[in-house]
């Protein structure tokens, strides 16, 4: 399940090679590229748990329906040491989410941008490199 | 709450900038022996095989490794975009998930181009023949066949770490990289954070289980040279084919405190029936803070019925056209 990130180095010779690109469950076998999603919602649950948290949103249709969808983010622990809790998006909050949903057909999809109403996206682009984190003993 | 978010960042790099903690300063000695208790981390960008722009070269000077990091941390928290859409779905992997730190490993304060340090090119050996039989198709296999929970990787399945967390070897993988080390005189415990797996190190002298008790992380025992902990560990099940290893996988683990924050490690994989000849990683294991979290894989793996219902969905779609001809 080795993913296809696609590192798009340019320059021959500056390729990084055999970054482990493994995770928990690769992505082109759970959602389906062909089924792109963007919804406008509220936050109604956030789900920290393993492997991987879930945000659940609530999304009107046209119709004026009102559909829960669940997106996937990274792991808890992860996020937890980041300092993101249940509290950092609560319920109610309102956030665009880009995605690409299950390809079982359900009201899940995994979270390929969530934007707040400021036009922040969680965590990407963040800091400098957008890794708010650095391993080892910085973290003291 | 953007703010806030910030905030909380913005804290995170003020607590960065502190001395190690007193805990990991102390290092007490055991029985005579160094100290490896307490929470630790392999998080690394090095990659296991040394980059071209590093042949040649185990070691980086810093406006190298700089080059690399930036390229690097670009790819793994930018905002990457694809006009593919393959490409772009696998984006979703990004800095909401990554935690691989930012910098080069540094060993003995330099900064390191691979985890292998033995072949001297830092690639894993050739495999033999025989190995590249039984691997070719492994990896066609878990992108196509989807009938059972069985036929998906152990990862997946929430039965082990995925990328060898828990190995032995522990590599460092893309997020997770946390370890609680306990010690008793009799037991070396290493509690993963992946999955929570937990490693038992036999001390009391007592030799390898029979060679038909077989164990996912294989039997760990156990001793003393100095200060260094050597752990060696066999009679591993062909279920976790460590890089393509099979059941005859040897791992030699040597594990060394060298300062209060460091713990260096040293891995020897040896299984001449998958490798040409034995391999060898080196990297450091940094002191962090705990605790390590509870990994309950299962409470939340919406992915296995995402991916074996996708597969349902597909074949009735594909049933249903059969049936239209």
């Amino acid at each position: 399940m080795r993913l296809k990130l696609a590192f798009a180095v340019a320059g021959a010779g500056l390729i990084l090679a055999a970054v482990p690109a493994w995770a928990h469950h690769a992505f082109a076998a759970e959602f389906d590229a062909k089924h792109p999603v963007h919804f406008e919602g509220e936050v109604t649950k956030v789900e920290l748990i393993n492997p991987h948290s879930w945000i659940h949103v609530d999304v009107k249709g046209t119709d004026g329906t009102v559909t829960n969808w669940m997106f996937e983010a990274g792991s808890p622990n992860v996020l937890l040491r980041r300092g993101f809790t249940k509290n950092t998006i609560p319920v109610g909050t309102k956030v665009i989410v880009d995605g690409y949903q299950s390809k079982d057909g359900s009201n899940r999809a995994n979270g390929r941008d969530i934007t707040l109403p400021n036009g922040q996206k969680l965590f990407i682009g963040a800091t400098g490199t957008g890794a708010p984190d650095e391993g080892g003993d910085k973290k003291q | 709450m953007s703010r806030r978010l910030v905030a909380s960042l913005v804290a995170i790099g003020v607590v960065s900038s502190l001395p190690l903690p007193l805990a990991a300063q102390v290092a007490a000695k055991t029985n005579g022996h160094r100290d490896l208790q307490g929470v630790w981390t392999n998080a690394t960008i090095t990659p296991m095989e040394r980059p071209a722009m590093f042949d040649g070269k185990l070691t980086a000077s810093d406006a190298e490794a700089a080059k690399y990091e930036k390229q690097n941390n670009d790819n793994l928290y930018g905002d990457k975009r694809s006009e593919n859409a393959e490409q772009d779905r696998d984006h979703a992997y990004n800095a909401l998930f990554f935690d691989r730190g930012t910098e080069l490993a540094r060993v003995d304060g330099v900064k390191r181009t691979s985890l292998i340090i033995d072949p001297p090119d830092g690639k894993i050996p050739a495999m033999t023949p025989d190995a590249k039989k039984q691997n070719a198709g492994r990896l066609q296999a878990i992108q196509q066949r989807f009938d059972r929970p069985q036929d998906r990787p152990l990862g997946e399945r929430c039965l082990m770490g995925f990328g060898s967390t828990s190995g032995p070897p522990m590599l460092p993988v893309l997020y997770n990289n946390n370890y609680q080390i306990v010690q008793t005189p009799d037991t070396i415990m290493i509690l993963v954070e992946m999955v929570h797996d937990v490693r038992y190190i036999h001390m009391d002298g007592r030799p390898h289980l029979p060679a038909n008790v077989r164990q996912w992380m294989g039997d760990s025992i156990g001793h003393w040279e100095g200060d260094t902990l050597v752990v060696d560990t066999t009679n591993f099940t062909d279920k976790t084919r460590f890089r393509g290893s099979s059941e005859n996988l040897h791992v030699i683990e040597r594990f060394t405190r060298v300062d209060p924050g460091t713990i260096l490690y040293k891995v020897t994989i040896d299984d001449p029936t998958t490798f040409t000849k034995p391999w060898t990683l080196e990297y450091p294991f940094l002191a962090t803070r705990g605790p390590i979290f509870e990994y309950a894989c299962h409470e939340g793996n919406y992915a296995m019925p995402d991916i074996l219902g996708g597969a349902r969905l597909a074949e009735k779609a594909a049933e249903g056209a059969k049936e239209k001809k």
